[in-house]
């Protein structure tokens, strides 16, 4: 479950162990292109770290290679003091347990009901089926999607898949959570309860590790963000904002939008 | 949760969602059962009617002249050096002669002109009551037939040989279809396995990437392949049973077979079957995700 380790939103620090550890990290794609050279970042434990860029910059080629889904061609990434591309078999399980992604392309299975996508990721760890089905409800609420429990997610429109998707990633309670363009198709409304969301996973001890091109969402915020351009770090600031929760500027034509988000 | 209701419910959801090919292979295999048992079956129950006939059966040895004690020591010695009997009986001339005046019955005034010596002594040989006697039987004749004094051998040549040949062919047909059942358990429930594999490939990627162990993968196509076999023996036994109730109270009055009384499967060979079954289907799920399931 959580781990509390210092107040949430604080940086990385000699006081607090590290849960992301990218060590001269670089990855090419045949024949010669080169997605990332030469990275290294330490993000602490119970961090908010936002990863932006422009499009084909790296981002998500980093998320990939963070949840395992790729190896680097070069380099070193450890997470929670493991090196991911060593581990395999059931500690490789356990160890995605703990880590929760939403994907870009969300990866929902569409002929299963929105309950059923979500519930997946904590049957893998046997959760009891009250406590699944719970779980469910609680954050079908706190997504304003109750109303879709039952319905196919192939039946949704790309702002609500992108809510399950995410709903899945925070679902098994997972220490550190990595999100590829949370609100890339959602209203402003919709942005901010996603927002929430993240941000009540990192109060509770859960790194969180957002990617995004939607300067909204880290406009305000004081967490570090890292900027990436073209497989380079670009630059990494603190972000200027206050401590306030995550809000957004949300435009005047915003309010006539339907609040559920759909984007059909 | 624990992993057993994780995974028994993964199975069922698997079986609910691909439950038109999950039917079929089951219809597969549960005929392929049915024609193995079936031949299978008559088999054993033809074997059975083997011994029955060769309860019946003995050799008959003609002798030449009538044995004296001592003589009659020595042939039977000599009887039991080729295989165990299970009788050895001397007809005298005389007893000959009283056996085939009783079988005439009321015609028995043809022999009063007789000499009560003109039927020639005999030897009566009961081999063992067992198939391997009745494939025996005709190298015994010819053993038999060169026994000092022994002029002939008989016993029913025709039949024991037809008798014989025709169980061997049935054992030839029951070891076809069991190829057949091997064959079909193990390649169907292979092949409806690689094609659930394939056509939940997109789940399986997500199913690794949320963290599901190798077990909590592979064990749902194990046991879905169990089941296969598990269902597909006991509806091929249960229609073999059936078939078998219905002949047998159908041709009950007809002659011949109401010699013989049919019997099914005792539960030993039931249960043999089945567990054959699950075994051949398990086999073919491991074989398709070994090959197929990347995890």
């Amino acid at each position: 479950m959580h781990k509390q380790t210092g107040q949430p939103g604080e940086t990385a620090s000699s006081s607090r162990t590290a849960m992301i550890e990218i060590i001269k990290v670089t990855k090419c794609y045949p024949p010669n292109v080169t997605a990332l050279a030469d990275i290294s970042i330490t993000i602490a434990s119970g961090e908010m770290f936002f990863l932006i860029g422009k499009s084909g910059a790296g981002k998500t080629t980093l998320l990939k290679l963070l949840c395992n889904m790729e190896k680097p061609s070069n380099g070193l990434i450890e997470i929670a003091g493991m090196n991911i591309h060593q581990v395999t078999g059931n500690k490789l399980a356990k160890l995605r347990q703990r880590v929760g992604m939403a994907y870009q392309d969300f990866r929902l299975l569409t002929n299963r009901t929105v309950a059923e996508n979500i519930a997946i990721s904590m049957e893998v760890s046997y959760r009891k089926p009250q406590i699944i089905h719970d779980r469910v409800r609680n954050l079908l609420a706190q997504l304003q999607l109750e109303d879709k429990h039952d319905i196919l997610t192939g039946d949704l429109s790309r702002g609500e898949q992108q809510r399950v998707a995410l709903a899945r990633a925070v679902a098994n309670s997972p220490t550190l959570i990595l999100v590829d363009e949370p609100t890339g198709n959602l209203d402003a409304i919709s942005t901010e309860q996603v927002m929430d969301l993240l941000t009540r996973c990192n109060h509770s001890g859960a790194t969180v590790v957002i990617v995004t091109h939607d300067e909204a969402i880290y406009r305000h915020t004081n967490h570090r963000i890292m900027k990436l351009h073209d497989g380079r770090i670009a630059s990494l600031t603190r972000g200027s904002g206050s401590e306030q929760p995550f809000s957004v500027d949300i435009p005047d034509d915003a309010e006539r939008m339907d609040k559920s988000g759909d984007m059909r | 949760m624990n992993f057993w209701l994780a995974v028994i419910r993964q199975t069922g959801r698997n079986l609910r969602q691909t439950w038109t090919t999950q039917l079929i292979t089951c219809l597969t295999v549960s005929l392929s059962v049915l024609i193995f048992s079936f031949f299978y079956l008559i088999y054993l129950n033809m074997l059975s009617v083997g011994d029955k006939l060769s309860d019946n059966l003995h050799l008959v040895v003609y002798l030449e002249d009538e044995p004296g004690p001592e003589m009659q020591e020595q042939l039977r010695l000599k009887i039991t050096q080729f295989d165990q009997v299970e009788k050895i009986r001397f007809i005298s001339k005389e007893e000959a002669y009283n056996r085939f005046a009783k079988q005439l019955g009321d015609n028995r005034e043809i022999l009063t002109d007789m000499p009560t010596d003109f039927l020639p002594a005999s030897i009566e040989v009961v081999p063992l009551r067992t198939l391997r006697s009745l494939r025996q039987v005709k190298l015994f004749s010819e053993y038999l037939a060169t026994l000092p004094g022994s002029q002939k051998v008989q016993y029913g040549q025709q039949w024991v040989e037809r008798f014989y040949s025709f169980i061997q062919l049935l054992s030839i047909i029951v070891l076809l279809s069991g190829s057949l059942l091997i064959l079909t358990a193990t390649f169907m429930v292979a092949s409806t396995i690689r094609l659930t594999i394939f056509g939940r490939q997109e789940e399986l990627e997500l199913l690794k990437l949320v963290g599901a162990t190798n077990s909590y993968i592979r064990t749902p196509f194990l046991l879905e392949g169990l089941l296969q076999g598990l269902a597909g023996a006991l509806l091929g036994l249960s229609a073999l049973y059936t078939l078998f109730q219905w002949t047998t109270h159908h041709i009950s009055g007809a002659g011949f077979f109401n010699l013989l009384s049919f019997t099914f499967f005792p539960f030993t060979i039931i249960s043999t079957i089945v567990l054959l079954s699950i075994i051949l289907c398990a086999v073919g799920s491991y074989a398709s995700m070994q090959k197929f399931l990347r995890v």
